[in-house]
């Protein structure tokens, strides 16, 4: 990654933000997520009553949207001095000069390239981060790595996503991990939701938004079964499509036949699939050998990580061409065959859409709420790993959804306790 | 400035490019339009002829224009609704030589005018979207009108409106019920409106599907695709209809079956499906969960009353455009895209592949008007060229057909001889 010193002049000299103007529009959209959001709310309360947070510096790395930004003013509610950093791709100008207004201070554009985004994020990482929200651990690695100046302050880590979990436990195995991590991506109350429904139900919409499209009757291959691809999967089959699931992992395969898809190896899937959404957050999940073998009108997607999750360059065969309408650009293909790539193979639900819906961001950003109210209190006593997060976090934020919805659920009474905490039999028979 | 840019009444020419982009798309993704629909229409029968065109005006509207120019009719198309028309399209259409009156978000007066600037072309035939050209055309050009040759027609209000003028006796020239199809009824009803309503829905509002609870009011074609993709998606559909058929119907389908009141006490979101007006209206606002989200699959602007329901609010203001929220007591009500139908004016209206069915049933309908022998009437388009249609497009997937054989039928015609 490029830093500061040697970026262009244009990307040194920008201003953090694309469009001041812009922010009673992104003032307006905060407000609608926000009456939407119960459990965020509940969680923020919660940590300002602790005054855990108070002048505490938190840096957030998420994609910058409406409910990003609610969460980012739930923070600076609860007394904490609150940066954000987006890359272009997942940017929205008028979110960022709404947080920018009221004092946020704020390191996104969407039309930055990359230089500019590497100086935003560089400037992101000097506002001094004592608390990271962090996305695909971007900012975590570069703190470990190029701007270990500013590692002293980082008092924990709290991580949104599958991919950025990963490097964190890669970073813990090989003893290069200085601070504590929490994992909010496998937290229940997040990943159950978020990656499943959120990611399922945004990114399938995502492709039939932006081309206009229908999936009845259209085969849809989901490369990679995790939770993501599992909500992909199954968001598709409601609206009437044949899934097709490709995965490198025999139990995860052999539960895609359970719940009713065809299984198959890409290279055969690409030969019949008319939409590919990939699912995996690994880099060349779909690449151009692929990519080739594809029926003119194919449709391509990431719902995983983005770049170069669909890598098409490097084959002379698969030309990139011009963008046809916008977030769909046709890729030429031997034989007068076209393809079309839907956000340029960035996360299409976030770049051709508005990333996860309300409700789901409502559970995910209140477990990272109550994951920094937790560092806040405890991080400077936990030494350097990734943990799980609290299981009293996950039920706080699920009881809060459920509340809001006006359901109740059972307690447990003293027999049942008694038999689930017994290992003789018919213990529990007569308390 | 060519012919068609100086007789067209439009609000941006300058958007042209992005109008045929859009355009160009739609063409890629409608193999029965491009093949079965301009094969039948070389035959020269439209050469010359005078069509006009009023069906929501967005891409695929256009692409259908473009056909039927490129057949030889002069065609001249106007928007069914000013809240759905799409200024980029219009623009292209125009750059295309195609005259075109029609602008997004125009008043009901402007919206009119276009309307009969359409008719003071003097179109031999009609493709109409709720009759809303011909009934105007009665009205207003009683003489254009007795010389109208034919009118095809999209929609169920549509050919309701039809079969009204019909038994009244003011109906002096055939028209094809294009709405009652299979080729359209079974697909763009349930499937297209189905899937684009809740597209509209979901991009509206960002909200989650699952968990949700909807009630459905109407339970025709579109409000059966509407239950049946909630509850697909992971959302709980209620089933409001006043037909006992078509409620257990609903009912036996697994969903649950409620009287308006009870339906929306617990209901996020409310979509109406019924093609009347006021479905859900004054006598329901106070029903209503508050911050519910209201919105219209149907065809009228009216099937939620939003003008009592701006006239009861102490306010309206719109925190997300295509949303707006009213003061109505004390409580919430949102109302999206104002209340007009929200796939087409919220979204992008219906998935390309279905409009291909369903143009290809309003381009064959017209050229059967045409060419064939049709009494003063309301007609349905012949079994014969809808199964056509769906032979077209199940060939366009790769997917051929058995026949049966002589011994496979059934004996019953042994016995009557």
């Amino acid at each position: 990654m490029m830093t500061g010193s040697n970026n262009n002049d244009a990307a040194a000299n920008a201003e953090n933000i694309a469009a001041p103007e812009l922010a009673g529009e992104g003032l307006l959209r905060i407000e609608w997520a926000k009456q939407f959001m119960p459990a965020l709310s509940e969680a923020g309360r919660d940590l300002r009553e602790s005054g855990s947070l108070a002048g505490r510096r938190v840096g957030i790395v998420l994609a910058l949207e409406p409910k990003t930004a609610v969460l980012a003013l739930t923070l600076q509610e609860a007394g904490a001095e609150v940066a954000v950093y987006a890359d272009s791709s997942s940017a929205r100008d008028s979110e960022a000069a709404a947080l920018d207004s009221v004092g946020v201070s704020v390191f996104a554009r969407s039309d930055a390239d990359e230089a500019m985004n590497a100086v935003l994020l560089d400037r992101f990482i000097d506002f001094g981060i004592e608390f990271l929200i962090d996305d695909g651990a971007v900012a975590t690695r570069l703190i470990h790595t190029s701007r270990s100046d500013v590692l002293d302050m980082l008092v924990g880590v709290a991580e949104e996503t599958t991919s950025g979990v990963r490097p964190l436990r890669v970073m813990e195995q090989e003893g290069a991990l200085a601070v504590p991590c929490l994992a909010v991506n496998d937290c229940d109350a997040k990943q159950l939701f978020d990656n499943i429904y959120g990611t399922g139900q945004s990114v399938v919409m995502s492709v039939i938004d932006a081309t206009n499209t229908q999936l009845q009757g259209k085969e849809v291959v989901v490369v990679g079964y995790g939770l993501v691809g599992s909500g992909i999967a199954g968001a598709a089959h409601a609206l009437g499509a044949r899934v097709t699931i490709t995965e490198i992992d025999p139990i995860k395969a052999l539960k895609a036949v359970h719940d009713g898809y065809r299984v198959q190896r890409l290279r055969e899937a690409c030969v019949t699939g008319d939409v590919f959404i990939t699912a995996t957050g690994i880099g060349y999940s779909l690449t151009a050998a692929e990519a080739r073998l594809m029926k003119d009108g194919a449709l391509l997607a990431v719902g995983g990580e983005g770049p170069p999750e669909i890598h098409l360059t490097g084959d002379s065969s698969v030309v990139l061409g011009d963008e046809v309408r916008p977030n769909v650009r046709e890729v030429h293909l031997e034989g007068d065959r076209s393809i079309f790539l839907i956000a340029d193979g960035h996360c299409s639900n976030i770049t051709a859409g508005e990333g996860n819906p309300i409700e789901i961001m409502d559970l995910s950003l209140a477990v990272q709420c109550r994951a920094v109210h937790y560092l806040a209190e405890h991080g400077a006593d936990l030494s350097p790993a990734v943990y799980d997060v609290p299981s009293e976090v996950a039920d706080a934020t699920a009881l809060a959804a459920l509340a809001q919805r006006g359901i109740a659920i059972d307690t447990p009474t003293a027999a049942q306790q008694l038999d689930a905490s017994s290992w003789r039999t018919n213990e529990g028979e007569n308390p | 400035m060519s012919n068609a840019a100086a007789r067209s009444t439009i609000a941006d020419p300058s958007l042209a490019p992005a109008g045929r982009k859009a355009i160009a798309w739609a063409s890629r993704n409608a193999p029965v339009l491009n093949g079965l629909l301009r094969e039948r229409l070389a035959d020269g029968s439209f050469d010359g002829l005078r069509v006009a065109l009023v069906v929501h005006l967005e891409a695929k509207t256009a692409f259908l224009a473009t056909i039927l120019a490129d057949a030889g009719a002069h065609v001249v198309v106007a928007g069914s609704n000013p809240h759905s028309t799409r200024d980029d399209i219009t623009a292209g259409l125009v750059d295309m030589g195609i005259e075109v009156h029609s602008s997004r978000g125009s008043s009901y007066k402007q919206w009119e005018r276009d309307l009969l600037s359409i008719a003071d072309t003097e179109p031999e035939y009609i493709i109409d979207d709720g009759a809303e050209l011909t009934m105007r055309m009665a009205k207003h050009r009683p003489e254009l009108f007795k010389r109208l040759r034919g009118v095809s027609e999209e929609t169920t209000t549509g050919v309701a409106r039809l079969r009204s003028l019909d038994e009244a006796g003011r109906l002096p020239f055939a028209a094809m019920a294009a709405n009652d199809a299979a080729c359209k009824y079974m697909f763009d009803n349930r499937y297209g409106t189905g899937q684009s309503t809740i597209q509209a829905v979901l991009a509206l509002t960002n909200f989650l599907m699952p968990g949700k609870r909807v009630a459905v009011i109407g339970y025709g074609w579109v409000g059966r695709g509407l239950a049946n993709y909630v509850r697909a998606l992971g959302g709980r559909a209620v089933v409001v209809e006043v037909d006992p058929i078509r409620s257990l119907d609903a009912f036996m389908e697994g969903h649950e079956v409620a009287p308006i009141a009870e339906a929306v006490i617990d209901a996020d979101i409310v979509i109406t499906a019924t093609g009347g007006m006021r479905a859900v209206g004054s006598a329901h606002f106070p029903h209503l969960k508050p911050n519910a989200v209201l919105a219209n699959a149907g065809h009228h602007d009216l099937e939620v009353d939003v003008e009592a329901l701006r006239q009861e609010s102490s306010s309206a203001r719109t925190l997300r455009e295509g949303v707006t929220t009213f003061d109505w007591n004390d409580k919430q009500i949102n109302v999206l895209a104002e209340g007009a139908l929200v796939n087409i004016a919220g979204g992008l209206g219906h998935p390309i592949e279905i409009m291909d069915l369903s143009f290809a049933v309003q381009g064959l309908s017209s050229h059967e008007l045409v060419v064939g022998d049709y009494a003063p009437g309301v007609h349905v388009l012949p079994r014969r060229l809808d199964e056509e249609i769906a032979r077209a497009r199940l060939a366009s997937e790769g997917i051929t057909l058995d026949t049966l054989n002589d011994d496979q039928f059934d004996t019953i015609q042994e016995w009557v001889g």
